[in-house]
């Protein structure tokens, strides 16, 4: 296993390199020049030369690049170009109300997504599994943004239930008073799909060979889906939430915008609507060691889970 | 008999929780009577080093922290200049060359960890320092045109500065003349009747070198000013808390260019009488980008003030231009802004846009003047005024809105209002004629013609503005091609004429005309010009309007650049927005100012109605 963790990092290498590459391009091909938004209202050619000159753009591409390597692997991004705060002070403060909220979603999301799977998929074809089936359908097909407004309206305004928007400096108030109503959101939202998702996971397994020998057994219905499918189901399962939980560390932007959380996704629009380019690239990048780091434990994971699978 | 020994101490201890219960009581009474105003900002501040912000909401919280030479009565419209740090407002000498200030002794910055325990008074070296903070190159100030090309010496000094790397504070510039700690002399290159005002911005303020120098790494964290609040929190981006400055000498009201017959200044004359200012304790802030959970939190009475309603919800606020009668049940009160900006359409002049490609509305030539003029005529303004704007703005007859000095009320004219049919008639006359029967005109020369306008990626109303242009152009045959670039990318292109038509908006930097005609002054190319407009008459007539002071013969200049404006049609004007204010019944002393960002100073708050509202 050390053998496999070893080339595994070892190939993120290239994969970092990559990123680092797609960044780098697509700031300065695409992304606009951040010295005409630091410019003001009223300035000259030269004014503007001298903000390039600063920040360091009017380098050529090949320094500009050397630079960004060497930041990714000092972990110094240096300061934002648009509020002179240090880029590392900006993560960190912003990753704990990202995470405040997508970590409970996560965690409720999954929970429920993978209950409801089994009673569905445990009811096959039947008018409660069909009359769910629709509703996730129908419920996949409206806008995120759609739920927000409506959710923000009526438990937040008409009901009262919880506050419109809001973020605190204490973990509890914002754990118990700002973070519900979007964490019901998110769940909301992202429960139908996942329980499309993972019932046909369960359905797969169930419909195996084994799982009807179980029952020839006289294995109760109780041990054959909870012990039998469930475990088997987890592999897929797992690496769909492998897939997700990169996604927790920049959350989600709008839930953000919209409940004034000051997160990642917020700032991370922020830096992009500001041209701000050490923010982006080092939230861009630590997403990416991030998204390795977690396929990697989750393919470690594979192993506990089920048996057969070895490292070669 | 043994007397049980804790007795005695049970009265003193007894006593000492009682004391301390009431001391926690009193303690959770003070605070819940200080007077505590929330709202919310549009967009995210950036910081709060004066010289170094320019987005209206970081300027917005200096002008609470710092305070300027000069400011604006609260009350007086027009906006009227009045002395604030400064003992009066100097009278300009040397035909509008030299301006003398005297500073009010006694005024002392908030206290900082930098003073050492010591007060420190505002002295005339304190504005020296600041004026040469907008020039080091190193603050790439937003603001340094404010005093570029302006004060003897100083462009010298920042030349100096960008060959050695280094700007020398302790140089002496001939243009700024101090003398003893209270008297300050800028001596101008040039005749500018309008430097008062520039010396009444927001963000023209000084902070002390000491503290600039102490936290050199990060000056938009530490503002320290002589103003009514310090800054208290700041979560960036999330959060900023604002506390009455304990230093700040205070005021009263004043009340001398107020209009009693203007309902709001007798509502704020009689909510301040006899109070001294500032009255808030506290101000929160909390910036809310979405236009939703703004509104919605204001109506859930956790904002005090909803600063310009968004347009989306214009019609549930304002249905046939009335307050809702929901709203007027809460006793809210409204006030509607017309704001000293305006929002137009810059066509390119030059012949051929950046990369040499033809350019087909620029020129001076008759059919291209013809072409922009019928593209004006064209375009459905009442149709942006209904639906875009939601009715609320006004067309525009001028480039200077209302309530800025120089606007003629009387100057009206049909060049910019919208008629299709003589759009058509002014394309016809000039050759821009559909030859092959496509549909679409072609150039006099028989080319065809498509124009191309670019907008912010980022903005909704941008992309209505732009399907307006293209469905306008439809109606009269003009292709038009309508592209969405990102903001920084726009700002580029309009500023070296990498475009053929494209939207923008200015906002009263200072209450004159000549913050508005100097979009046009051909000089201004690559800077604020944008249509890159240079014709001669007009930079003639600019020019020598910088000559005057306010008064009929400076009037007369400009509304002959206006005539040259409308004639030759390097933009098409567009419209002053009305913003409207919505405050609760407990706001008191409110008043919207048409160049100051903010008016906390001014606020009052009544506690009980507050908080019984809250529950």
């Amino acid at each position: 296993m050390t053998a496999y963790v070893i080339r595994r990092l070892w190939q993120m290498i290239p994969t970092i390199a990559g990123v680092i590459l797609l960044i780098f391009f697509l700031f300065n091909w695409v992304g606009g020049d951040p010295a005409q938004v630091l410019a003001g209202k009223i300035s000259n050619p030269e004014q503007i030369a001298n903000i390039r000159k600063q920040l360091g753009v009017d380098q050529p591409y090949w320094y500009q690049l050397w630079v960004f390597v060497q930041q990714v692997f000092t972990f110094d991004f240096g300061r934002s170009w648009s509020t002179n705060e240090e880029v590392s002070r900006i993560l960190l403060t912003r990753v704990g109300p990202t995470l405040t909220i997508m970590i409970p979603v996560l965690i409720i999301e999954t929970s429920l997504a993978v209950l409801f799977a089994i009673m569905v998929a445990y009811v096959r074809g039947s008018l409660t599994d069909r009359g769910i089936m629709i509703t996730c359908t129908v419920a996949m097909s409206v806008s995120f943004l759609v739920y927000i407004i409506v959710f923000q309206w009526l438990f937040g305004f008409i009901l009262g239930w919880f506050p419109v928007q809001g973020w605190s400096e204490s973990f509890w108030k914002n754990l118990t008073t700002y973070a519900p109503l979007p964490i019901m959101l998110a769940v909301f939202v992202g429960l139908a799909p996942q329980l499309r998702l993972y019932r046909s996971f369960f359905l797969d397994e169930i419909n195996q060979d084994y799982v009807r020998t179980a029952r020839a057994k006289g294995l109760s219905e109780k041990k054959v889906m909870l012990k039998h499918v469930l475990r088997n189901a987890l592999i897929p399962i797992l690496t769909n939430i492998g897939i997700s939980l990169p996604g927790i560390f920049v959350g989600s932007f709008l839930l953000e915008v919209f409940f004034s959380i000051p997160g990642l996704g917020r700032e991370i629009i922020t830096a992009v609507n500001r041209s701000d380019f050490p923010v982006i690239k080092a939230v861009t990048v630590y997403l990416a060691v991030i998204t390795m780091i977690i396929n990697l434990l989750v393919d470690v994971m594979y192993k506990y889970v089920d048996p057969r699978v070895s490292f070669k | 008999m043994v007397l049980p020994t804790f007795q005695p101490l049970r009265i003193p201890r007894f006593f000492a929780v009682l004391v301390a219960l009431l001391l926690i009581l009193a303690a959770a009474t003070a605070d819940a009577q200080k007077k505590v105003l929330r709202i919310a900002f549009r967009t995210a501040e950036t910081g709060f080093d004066p010289q170094r912000v320019f987005d209206r909401y970081s300027v917005g919280i200096c002008e609470n922290i710092f305070e300027p030479l000069l400011t604006y009565d609260y009350l007086a419209r027009p906006a009227r200049l009045v002395a604030l740090t400064a003992e009066a407002i100097p009278e300009p000498d040397e035909g509008g060359t030299r301006y003398t200030f005297r500073i009010k002794p006694g005024i002392y910055f908030a206290d900082d960890p930098v003073f050492k325990g010591r007060k420190r008074e505002l002295v005339a070296k304190d504005f020296e320092y600041m004026v040469k903070r907008f020039r080091d190159p190193k603050n790439r100030s937003p603001y340094e045109w404010l005093f570029e090309n302006k004060l003897i010496g100083l462009d010298e000094l920042t030349e100096k500065a960008k060959k050695s790397g280094t700007f020398d504070y302790d140089a002496h510039v001939p243009g700024i003349e101090v003398r003893g700690k209270y008297v300050i002399t800028f001596k101008l290159k040039e005749a500018d009747y309008n430097f008062l005002y520039v010396m009444a911005m927001p963000n023209v303020v000084p902070m002390p070198r000491e503290v600039v120098e102490a936290y050199a790494a990060d000056t938009h964290a530490h503002p320290v000013g002589t103003g009514p609040f310090i800054l208290k929190e700041w979560v960036r981006r999330s959060k900023i808390v604002l506390e009455r400055n304990p230093y700040h000498r205070g005021y009263e009201l004043e009340t001398r260019y107020a209009d009693p017959t203007d309902p709001w200044d007798r509502k704020v004359m009689d909510e301040l009488r006899g109070k001294r200012l500032p009255a808030l304790d506290r101000v929160e802030i909390s910036p809310i980008e979405d236009e939703q959970p703004r509104y919605l939190a204001f109506l859930n009475k956790e904002h005090d003030i909803l600063d310009e309603t968004p347009f989306s919800f214009i019609h549930q606020v304002l249905p046939n231009g009335k307050l809702s009668k929901a709203l007027e049940k809460e006793h809210m009160n409204v006030f509607p802004e017309l704001q000293p900006e305006i929002t137009y359409d810059v066509f390119n002049i030059d012949d051929k846009v950046l990369g040499g490609q033809e350019n087909p509305v620029g020129g001076y030539s008759p059919e291209r003047v013809a072409l922009r003029r019928a593209m004006v005529l064209a375009h459905d303004r009442d149709q942006e005024i209904a639906i875009i704007r939601k009715n609320q703005a006004l067309p525009a007859q001028t480039p200077v809105p209302p309530g800025v000095v120089g606007y003629d009320p009387a100057l009206h004219s049909t060049e910019q209002d919208p008629d299709p049919a003589r759009a058509k008639a002014l394309l016809d006359m000039f050759g821009y004629v559909d030859r092959d029967g496509d549909g679409w005109r072609e150039a006099p020369d028989g080319r065809p013609l498509v124009i191309q306008y670019k907008y912010n990626i980022g903005g909704q109303e941008a992309r209505q503005l732009a399907e307006l242009w293209a469905k306008s152009m439809k109606a009269v045959g003009i292709r038009l091609e309508a592209t969405a670039v990102q903001f920084a990318d726009l700002l580029n292109d309009k500023r070296v004429g990498n475009f053929e038509v494209a939207g923008s908006a200015w906002i009263a930097d200072y209450p004159d005309a000549q913050n508005f005609l100097q979009l046009l002054y051909g000089p201004n190319t690559n800077q604020s010009n944008e249509s890159r407009f240079r014709l001669a008459e007009y930079d003639r007539l600019y020019e020598k309007s910088l000559g005057f002071p306010d008064g009929e013969e400076r009037n007369k200049l400009y509304r002959e650049m206006n005539r040259l404006l409308l004639a030759y049609a390097p933009w098409r004007l567009g419209v002053h927005r009305i913003f409207n204010h919505l405050q609760y019944p407990w706001v008191k002393g409110y008043k919207k100012h048409p160049i100051l960002y903010t008016n906390f100073k001014y606020l009052d708050i009544d506690v009980p109605a507050q908080q019984l509202a809250s529950k």
